[in-house]
């Protein structure tokens, strides 16, 4: 440990500096006119955010879409995350090598595959027809139902590798003794798996959750104009309303929840290397 | 029996829901017919040659390749020394320092690339290029710090210490010890910020001109307009770039020790 404070200054300045000025300062001006309304410190521009019908709309709709997509990944991700933890250690690797491959290919790229899986002329259409089940082609994008397919297929990822990690960290031994002692599988993950692995649900759960709340791509592609979630709707409201307060409200809103889930994950990061 | 074979199944269609699109992306890269449909109308590369014809890819592309190496190489340059600050030195007010320069990665991109408008590019007139830049790297400065500052913490600081008191000057042992030991915490956080950088979309939307435009953005914009496979093709062709990058990583580094 070297002790001399000036140069430890002259080393750390430069990064600090700069993020401060690039990204402290404007962003936090930014996030100050939703309080500033005609010159003066006031609310008034996050009751009217909330007094439009729209804005209330769009704002349930990206909290009802990240819970639900953070629940059904959980659901999907245990099941998923325990058939690789039984894994021998070979094949267990390559494995999450899979899982952990779309991670690296552009959000863009990943978004679009569902174009061609569930436009008019894609995958579904095609085989809901031959089947005989539909005359003509259905419409499947741009529905709230398109958005959360590509929501979980972009995040799911994050859940399985968190449930990994937490799964591989629980004691052999109790599974199979719960079993002996006569616990059915619902009371064994109800009892038994899910306390024992909380930390990495809850690790998965906030990046699959915060995720999904902040996502831009999907709701654009996927979504469209008929689908806002709280990001298209502030691009909406830059580029097509010119309304800076509102979407200066969005982004607190967002930061607030994106900080909320992350001291949350920091908690109880520092919690286990407590005990 | 059944429950046996639940959780494996169950791992089976995940892989199938999460890596088939991805197939389906590149098998319909191929096609030979003018809009985008699958099962693919015959089988041609002429999707993929198209790619390389539009003017306006090969710009964004040429954009994102600078922003994701310049920003990159920006952000570490700053990004190592502070690392080594606060690995190494009794760094004042330690905390902070890391807190503000972790804080990008915790803001939502779209916030940042607004924020910049408002306040450098309108009232300063700080051109949209040079703000793709320092957002960009503003972006990838925590993923630097982590990745190295990881490698730092796994060297044995005594090695410098002992370089120091055999007669080597503090900035000669770091750069004749330190540095040749974390090239790989080093080579992967670049990396790791190179894709970081290069698959950002919500930093680069309002950061866009005429004739400025990282290649994600010029890719949602082509696809709202044009509906035939060339979007396809493109996808591939990065998801191909990103995988083999990873892949060469992981393969040559052991890139995952890192992240």
């Amino acid at each position: 440990m070297f002790q001399n404070r000036t140069e430890a200054l002259a080393l750390a300045l430069p990064a600090a500096i700069f993020a401060a000025l690039v990204f402290l300062v404007p962003v936090i001006l930014l996030l100050s006119e939703g309080f500033r309304v005609a010159d003066s410190w006031t609310f008034s521009a996050y009751a009217d955010f909330f007094a439009q019908p729209l804005n209330r709309t769009v704002f349930l709709r990206t909290l009802k879409l990240g819970a639900l997509v953070t629940l059904v990944a959980a659901i999907i991700g245990y099941a998923a995350a325990y058939a690789i933890v039984s894994l021998p250690a070979g094949t267990k690797g390559r494995m999450i090598g899979l899982v952990v491959l779309p991670l690296m290919i552009s959000p863009v790229a990943r978004t679009y595959a569902w174009i061609v899986i569930l436009g008019r002329t894609g995958i579904v259409n095609h085989a809901l027809m031959a089947v005989g089940l539909s005359d003509a082609p259905i419409r499947i994008l741009f529905s709230e139902t398109a958005v959360f397919i590509g929501l979980l297929q972009l995040f799911l990822p994050l859940m399985i590798i968190s449930l990994v990690s937490a799964l591989e960290n629980l004691p052999k031994d109790v599974v199979p003794a719960a079993r002996v002692l006569g616990a059915n599988w619902l009371q064994v993950f109800w009892k038994i798996i899910l306390p024992l692995t909380r930390e990495g649900l809850v690790v998965g759960g906030t990046l699959v959750f915060t995720g999904s709340m902040t996502a831009y791509i999907t709701p654009a592609i996927l979504g469209g104009s008929k689908v806002l979630m709280l990001e298209t709707l502030m691009y909406q409201q830059v580029t097509v309303a010119n309304n800076f307060v509102a979407a200066s409200v969005i982004a607190f809103i967002l930061v607030v929840m994106s900080f909320a889930a992350n001291i949350l994950l920091k908690r109880i990061a520092t919690a286990r290397n407590r005990s | 029996m059944t429950r046996r074979l639940f959780a494996p199944l169950t791992l089976l269609l995940v892989l199938v829901f999460l890596i088939g699109p991805f197939l389906i992306i590149v098998a319909a890269s191929f096609s030979a017919g003018d809009t985008l449909a699958f099962p693919p109308q015959g089988l041609s590369f002429k999707w993929i040659l198209k790619v390389f014809t539009v003017e306006s890819f090969r710009d964004s592309f040429v954009m994102s390749m600078f922003l994701a190496i310049g920003g990159t190489f920006a952000a570490l340059i700053m990004g190592i020394p502070a690392s080594y600050a606060m690995s190494r030195y009794r760094l004042p007010f330690s905390e902070t320092v890391r807190t503000v320069v972790s804080a990008p990665i915790i803001v939502p991109g779209i916030i940042v690339g607004l924020a910049l408008l408002r306040y450098f590019v309108v009232p300063i007139g700080v051109p949209i290029t040079l703000a793709l830049f320092l957002a960009h790297t503003a972006l990838v400065l925590p993923y630097a710090v982590r990745v190295v500052s990881a490698s730092l913490n796994n060297l044995r600081p005594d090695i410098e210490e002992a370089a120091v008191l055999l007669g080597s000057s503090r900035l000669g042992a770091f750069f004749r010890v330190v540095l040749p030991n974390i090239r790989g915490g080093i080579l992967s956080a670049f990396i790791l910020g190179f894709v970081t950088s290069f698959n950002q979309v919500p930093v680069s939307l309002f950061l866009s001109g005429p004739g400025v435009r990282t290649l994600p953005i010029d890719m949602l914009g082509y696809m709202e307009i044009v509906f035939d496979p060339s979007i396809a093709a493109l996808s591939s062709l990065l998801a191909f770039l990103s995988i083999g990058i990873v892949f060469a990583a992981e393969r040559f580094l052991g890139f995952s020790r890192y992240v």
